[in-house]
């Protein structure tokens, strides 16, 4: 058996998962110098799910003793950074174009995470309970989007006002 | 042993075919099985791979390849059971289905049980782990890496597949016998080779890690040298066990450095017959030490291991040989990677009774060059080329191409 060993208590949880929250069809400028982190702990993603905006950097530090390797070969973002060990970060990333980046680990082949690149400065992700909170929000007609994975995307249409707060439950009869 | 396939050349291609485009279109697909419910003492987990290998061959075959055809297609199905219960026991069972252990050796097809283990770790961690059942050994840095999505080729380096004149079946006839295997080709159902392939004989181990270091010993019912068919539960003796065990450093993620040592007899029941009268299998055994040796740094891998091999051959004596290879992987792309390979064999030479000290086989020089390629991460495609040189008569053949494509799930 060609598994790696890990020491006792290196091995963490891995992150909840969580619904990320995004307002569809209003109005943005592409993201300015904005980073983001991914980083490796406990061999696990730190996030489940990390949203950002098309045009974020995103750095991939590792904290484990061991070398990490992340790569993608999704096709919204293909990369492999190599082997690193921690404190030696791999160059950032600039993520161009809107669309599910699925991480992996090449050593440790249980790691698993998802960059989810977006058109909209508007998201948030939910608590592991499911509940958000999306504050300055720009007034009209859109639609609020929760993604859940690549196949559970619940929609609803959202009216917004300026000044006003919106109570809104997902439908899960209400997938893309 | 269940006969499945009897295969002629076109039916091969088909059968080829068939499979790769059914693994191309099942990439990306699926993951892990789980096969219990989440509130379960037990977490079971089913994953599994179907390899596709082609061979085009220069004959007589290189290698562990068992077939006198040019060409040769080997499908496997491999799954692995994972069982754990707890922090302290776990169980795995790997099964496969394909065209013998070894391309070829058994081409009319084969299931077989290839590992099953139980594992006890008594803190939990990877401290201790003791395991009993039949599983791949513990010597060198080749073995951890031998399944198709963890080796950067098709084939596996020289110590661990070229066959040589050394026999488990039974004792040379004369001096002059054994020296004149030199000249004939390989008989891959007799002979042996340095360490057969991950050498998933029945056994127990101890291993562990403790901060920079690891360790491993086992004891297992058969030596490094001998074949599948002897690893089998119906063949079970313990009477002549081979003691096993590596010494791992690893100061560094980048690096890694191991020692290994081996020794048992390595003589079957069949040889018993021709043994020397008054001596036992006991007295010729297969003694084995090595080093090895990993370094990684971003996109560029590098694997190396040097062993040396004495057997105790009856009414011959020592028959020594040392065996060296070094590999290189670069990723070049996030889907393609090269990777070269420098295989070399030493035999040593040993007085052939009238004054002369032959070497007692043929030495070996070759270069292994692959490239990969992933089209998903469960998905990947191999193609190796290799030239090989052995001099003499009925050497093996010089080239071979392979290629390989894995779905795994």
């Amino acid at each position: 058996m060609g598994r790696y060993q890990l020491k006792a208590g290196q091995l963490a949880a891995p992150a909840k998962p969580v619904a990320v929250i995004y307002l569809e069809g209003a109005p943005s400028a592409r993201a300015g110098n904005t980073v983001s982190i991914m980083g490796q702990r406990g061999y696990q993603f730190e996030h489940h799910v990390l949203p950002i905006q098309t045009g974020t950097r995103v750095e991939f530090p590792n904290h484990d003793e061991d070398y990490h390797n992340v790569f993608s070969l999704s096709k919204t973002k293909r990369f492999d950074l190599g082997r690193y060990r921690m404190g030696e970060n791999p160059p950032a990333l600039t993520f161009d174009k809107p669309g599910v980046v699925r991480l992996y680990c090449e050593i440790h082949q249980h790691m698993r995470g998802v960059i989810l690149v977006l058109d909209t400065p508007y998201f948030t992700t939910t608590t592991a309970d499911g509940k958000f909170r999306l504050k300055g929000l720009p007034a009209g007609s859109y639609n609020l989007k929760a993604w859940l994975d690549e196949k559970t995307i619940l929609s609803a249409p959202v009216t917004l006002k300026a000044g006003q707060t919106v109570r809104l439950n997902f439908d899960s009869s209400n997938r893309k | 042993m269940t006969p499945v396939l009897l295969l002629s050349r076109t039916q091969q291609v088909r059968l080829a075919c068939t499979l790769g485009t059914a693994i191309l279109l099942l990439g990306g697909t699926t993951q892990a099985i789980t096969l219990l419910p989440p509130d379960s003492p037990v977490d079971a987990t089913l994953t599994g791979s179907i390899d596709l290998e082609t061979y085009s061959i220069d004959q007589p075959a290189p290698g562990l390849l068992f077939t006198d055809d040019d060409t040769y297609l080997e499908p496997r199905l491999s799954l692995l059971l994972d069982l754990q219960w707890g922090p302290h026991w776990s169980a795995f069972v790997q099964a496969r289905l394909d065209r013998g252990f070894d391309p070829g050796a058994r081409s009319d097809g084969d299931i077989r049980l290839d590992e099953y283990a139980i594992r006890w770790s008594p803190w939990g961690d990877s401290m201790l782990n003791v395991q009993v059942g039949k599983f791949a050994s513990v010597f060198g840095n080749w073995i951890p890496r031998h399944l198709s999505t963890q080796n950067p080729f098709v084939t596996a380096p020289a110590p661990y597949e070229n066959v040589f004149g050394i026999t488990d079946a039974a004792v040379p006839l004369s001096r002059e016998a054994f020296l004149g295997r030199k000249t004939q080709a390989d008989k891959k159902r007799d002979w042996l080779t340095q360490i057969w392939g991950p050498s998933y004989a029945h056994g127990a181990s101890l291993s562990g890690r403790l901060d920079q270091f690891e360790y491993a010993f086992e004891i297992k019912s058969n030596a490094l040298s001998s074949r599948p068919s002897a690893w089998e539960a119906r063949e079970l003796v313990w009477y002549h066990p081979t003691i096993t065990g590596r010494l791992g450093w690893k100061p560094d993620p980048a690096f890694a450095l191991g020692i290994s040592g081996s020794t048992g007899a390595y003589l079957l029941e069949t040889a018993d017959a021709t043994l020397p009268t008054g001596s036992d299998r006991d007295d010729f055994k297969q003694d084995t030490v090595g080093i090895d040796l990993r370094y990684s740094i971003r996109h560029f891998e590098l694997w190396s291991e040097f062993i040396f091999t004495r057997f105790e051959v009856p009414g011959v004596g020592y028959a020594d040989l040392a065996s060296f290879y070094v590999e290189g992987r670069y990723k070049i792309t996030p889907s393609l990677y090269a990777a070269l390979r420098w295989n070399q064999q030493w035999f040593d030479d040993i007085s052939d009774g009238h004054g002369g000290s032959p070497s007692w086989d043929r030495d070996l020089y070759r270069v292994d060059v692959a490239l990969g390629y992933r089209f998903a991460r469960n998905l990947q495609g191999k193609v190796q080329y290799s030239y090989g040189h052995e001099p003499g008569l009925n050497a093996n053949g010089s080239h071979l191409l392979a290629t390989q494509i894995t779905w795994t799930f």
